[in-house]
C-alpha cells in the first residue's frame, strides 16, 4: 500500500506541475485582454530598447503626478522591451483588430516609423482614430508630419542619422554630398560607415547614397522595380570603398553603429555618420570626447518620427488625448531632450538645452524618412557581396 | 499491475518531463532544420542548392576556409602551450607556478564581452600598445584589428585556460610514484615525458582539443566585435543569413554543415573515450 501510495503522490506532482505550465502558457497568451475601466485609467503601449523604457517610466510618472492631467486620468506603461523575442507590439496590435476585440487597453500605442507601416499595412489607418487636432492644443506648434497616415498619428520625437565628426581635425566640415565625397576623397582612410544591416546608421549612409540617384518616392516604396536602379549608387559607393577606414591593411566596416563611434572617439577616423541622439547623450555621459560634433548634410541622411496613436479598440480615448497633448508639452519634450538628446518637435524657447544645443540645428521639417520594406534584405545583401567583400 | 511495471513506470514517468522538454527544444529543431535546408525557400521543393552555394560561391568558399583556419590555428596553439603550462603545473613546485595555478583559472570568471572589449582596447591600432608606443616615440600599429590574428588572439585567452584546466586534471592523476620509479631505472626527462607521461595525458589532451575545437567552430562574439567584413567566420555568416537576409533555407543548411564540422571532432572524443575503455579491460 505504502509503494502505491508514493506512486500516486509523485503522479500527483507530475500532473501538478504540467498544469502550471499549461497555465503558464495560457496566460502569456492573455496578457492583452480586455480590463474593466473606469475613465481614469490610460494603458500606453510601448516598445524600444531599455533606454526608451526608463524615459517612459519617468514620463509616465510625471504625467501622474505633476501635469495639469494629474489626479484626472491614471497612465499606466506597459512596455515590451525589443529583441526579446516576445510577440512585437505591431503583430498583437494587428491580432486584436483582427479578431474584433473591443473595448480593449490598447488606449494608445507608441509607434516608429517602421512598426507604423508595418501596422498600417497590415490592417490600414482605419483601424486608428482620426486625430481631432483641437483635442491636442500642444500640437497647434509641431510641424512634423508622419509620411505614413498623417491623420490619424501624432509625432512626439524624432531622431535623425547625422554627419559626427572630430572638430579638432575637421575645421570645416562638409555640408552638402559632394563635399562629403570629396572630403572622404582628400582624407582617405578617416571615413567609415558601419556595415549596413548591423545598425541604423550605415544603413542610412548606404542607402542614402543610393536613393540619391533615384526619385523621391523610391524612399517610400518597397516595389522591387527600383532595384534595377540602383547600380548607379552603388557604382558610387565602390568608388568611396577605397578610401574607407583601413585596419590591418584591409578596408573595414566596422559592426553596429558604436563600432564607427569608437573608431571616431579613438581618432583612428575623423567622421562617420551615426544617430544625432546616441552622439548627443554618450557626449553628455562623458564617454565621447568633447570636441566631437555633428553637422548634417543636404541632400540629408535619414532620419525617423516617433508617433502616438490611438486604436479605435481601446477604451480610454479622452485620456489618450490627454497623454498625447502632455507627451508635447514643454516639460515632457525637456525630459526627452535631457534623457535621451530627442529631437524636440516644439518650439525650444521654454526648454532647457543645455548640453543638447547642437539639437537645435536640426530641422525635422527637413527630415527625410525611408522605409523600403523588404528591398532592404536585397540591399544588405548587395552591399555584403559587392562593397563588403570586395578587395 | 506487477511491482516492477509499477516500479518501471514510475521511472518513466520520472523521466518524461526532461525528455518532452529535450524533445521538443532540441530533437525536434533539428529535424525541422534538416528538412529546412534540403527545401527551396519558395517552393518548398527538394533541392541541393542551398548546400551547393556555401561551397561554390567563392566568398562563402572563403568564409569556410577562413573558419577552419582560424579553429586550427587556436586549436594547435592553445593545445601546445595549455600543455606546457600544465605539465609546468604539475611538476614544478615553487611558488611562482603556485601563484601561476591560482590566477590562470581567473579568465573563465570574466564575461565573454567585457574580455573582447578589454583587448580591443589594447590591441586596436589606437590602443594601449600604440599610446605606450609613443611615449618611446614610436608608433605601433598592430593592424589586428579586423583581422584574423586579432579573433585568434583572443580565441586563446579564452581557450589557454580552459584546456590547460582539463589537460591539468589529467596530469594530477599519474602518480609520482611511476615518475620517480622510472627516473630511478635511468631515465631521462624525455625519455619519461615520451614513454610515461605523453601516452597516459594523450587522451585529456584529444578531449581538450575536440572541445576548443567545437566552441570555436560556431564562435560569434569574438569575430562579430573583432573581425573584418569578408572573409567571414561562420557563425557571423550564419546571423547574416538568418537575421539579416532572412534566408531560412540557407541557414538552416549552413547549420548542418557546422553541425558536420563539429561532428568530425565529436566522433574523434567518442572514439578516444571507447579507446580507453578497452584499455581499461586489460
Amino acid at each position: 500500500m505504502k509503494k502505491i501510495g508514493k506512486v500516486k503522490r509523485l503522479f500527483t506532482a507530475l500532473v501538478a506541475c504540467i498544469m502550471i505550465f499549461g497555465m503558464v502558457g495560457v496566460t502569456g497568451c492573455n496578457s492583452s485582454s480586455s480590463s474593466k475601466n473606469d475613465g481614469k485609467t490610460i494603458t500606453i503601449w510601448a516598445t524600444g530598447s531599455d533606454n526608451v523604457r526608463q524615459i517612459y517610466e519617468k514620463l509616465v510618472e510625471d504625467f501622474n503626478e505633476n501635469s495639469e492631467y494629474a489626479g484626472q486620468y491614471t497612465a499606466k506603461l506597459q512596455f515590451m522591451l525589443s529583441g526579446t523575442g516576445t510577440q512585437s507590439l505591431s503583430d498583437m496590435l494587428a491580432s486584436a483588430y483582427k479578431a474584433k476585440q473591443k473595448d480593449t487597453d490598447y488606449d494608445l500605442v507608441d509607434l516608429s516609423g517602421d512598426d507604423l507601416s508595418k501596422v498600417i499595412s497590415q490592417i490600414g489607418e482605419d483601424a486608428f482614430v482620426k486625430l481631432d487636432d483641437s483635442k491636442i492644443p500642444n500640437a497647434e506648434g509641431v510641424s512634423a508630419e508622419s509620411t505614413i497616415a498623417t491623420d490619424y498619428v501624432q509625432p512626439y520625437r524624432g531622431t535623425t542619422v547625422v554627419l559626427a565628426y572630430d572638430s579638432e581635425k575637421v575645421t570645416n566640415p562638409p555640408k552638402t554630398w559632394d563635399e562629403l565625397t570629396q572630403w572622404i576623397k582628400d582624407n582617405p582612410g578617416r571615413f567609415a560607415y558601419n556595415a549596413p544591416g548591423t545598425g541604423g546608421a550605415g544603413d542610412s549612409f548606404a542607402r542614402t547614397a543610393v536613393y540619391n540617384y533615384l526619385p523621391d518616392e523610391a524612399m517610400t516604396s518597397d516595389d522591387t522595380k527600383w532595384e534595377d536602379q540602383w547600380d548607379e549608387g552603388f557604382d558610387y559607393l565602390k568608388e568611396l570603398n577605397e578610401d574607407m577606414y583601413t585596419s590591418g591593411g584591409s578596408i573595414v566596416y566596422p559592426n553596429k553603429n558604436q563600432g564607427t563611434l569608437d573608431l571616431l572617439n579613438q581618432g583612428e577616423i575623423d567622421m562617420c555618420p551615426n544617430w544625432a541622439d546616441m552622439v548627443l547623450s554618450q557626449k553628455a555621459e562623458g564617454t565621447l570626447k568633447d570636441t566631437i560634433k555633428i553637422t548634417q548634410i543636404e541632400p540629408a541622411l535619414t532620419g525617423s518620427l516617433q508617433s502616438l496613436a490611438i486604436p479605435k479598440f481601446g477604451s480610454n480615448e479622452k485620456g489618450a488625448y490627454a497623454f498625447i497633448d502632455y507627451m508635447l508639452s514643454d516639460e515632457a519634450q525637456e525630459i526627452m531632450v535631457q534623457d535621451m538628446a530627442a529631437i524636440p518637435l516644439v518650439n525650444t524657447d521654454n526648454i532647457n538645452m543645455k548640453g543638447f544645443e547642437e539639437i537645435k540645428n536640426l530641422d525635422v521639417s527637413k527630415f527625410r524618412i525611408m522605409s523600403i520594406g523588404d528591398l532592404s534584405t536585397d540591399f544588405n545583401q548587395r552591399w555584403d557581396s559587392e562593397i563588403g567583400a570586395s578587395k | 499491475m506487477s511491482k516492477n511495471l509499477k516500479q518501471k513506470l514510475v521511472a518513466y514517468g520520472m523521466v518524461l518531463p526532461a525528455f518532452l522538454v529535450v524533445m521538443l527544444t532540441v530533437a525536434y529543431p533539428i529535424v525541422s532544420a534538416v528538412i529546412q535546408s534540403f527545401q527551396d525557400g519558395s517552393t518548398g521543393e527538394f533541392t541541393m542548392d542551398n548546400y551547393t552555394y556555401f561551397f561554390t560561391d567563392t566568398a562563402q568558399r572563403n568564409n569556410l576556409l577562413y573558419t577552419l583556419y582560424i579553429v586550427v590555428v587556436t586549436v594547435v596553439v592553445a593545445i601546445v602551450v595549455a600543455y606546457l603550462l600544465a605539465l609546468y603545473l604539475r611538476f614544478v613546485n615553487s611558488k611562482i607556478s603556485r601563484a601561476i595555478g591560482m590566477l590562470y583559472l581567473l579568465p573563465r570568471f570574466v564575461p565573454a564581452m567585457c574580455a573582447v572589449y578589454a583587448m580591443i582596447t589594447i590591441i586596436r591600432d589606437t590602443g594601449m600598445i600604440n599610446r605606450i608606443g609613443h611615449l618611446f616615440g614610436v608608433n605601433i600599429n598592430l593592424g589586428m584589428m579586423y583581422h584574423a590574428s586579432g579573433i585568434i588572439t583572443m580565441n586563446l585567452w579564452f581557450n589557454i585556460p580552459f584546456a590547460a584546466m582539463m589537460i591539468a586534471a589529467g596530469l594530477g592523476g599519474i602518480p609520482n610514484s611511476i615518475v620517480e620509479a622510472a627516473s630511478d631505472v635511468g631515465a631521462g626527462k624525455l625519455r619519461i615525458f615520451r614513454s610515461m607521461i605523453l601516452p597516459l595525458s594523450i587522451k585529456d589532451v584529444i578531449v581538450a582539443a575536440t572541445f576548443v575545437f567545437m566552441s570555436n567552430v560556431s564562435s560569434f562574439t569574438t569575430p562579430y566585435l573583432m573581425g573584418g567584413n569578408a572573409p567571414k567566420m561562420l557563425g557571423i555568416v550564419l546571423f547574416d543569413e538568418f537575421n539579416r537576409y532572412l534566408d531560412y533555407n540557407r541557414s538552416a543548411a549552413l547549420s548542418v554543415i557546422m553541425f558536420l564540422i563539429c561532428s568530425v571532432s565529436a566522433g574523434v572524443y567518442i572514439y578516444t573515450n571507447l579507446k580507453e575503455n578497452d584499455w581499461e579491460k586489460n
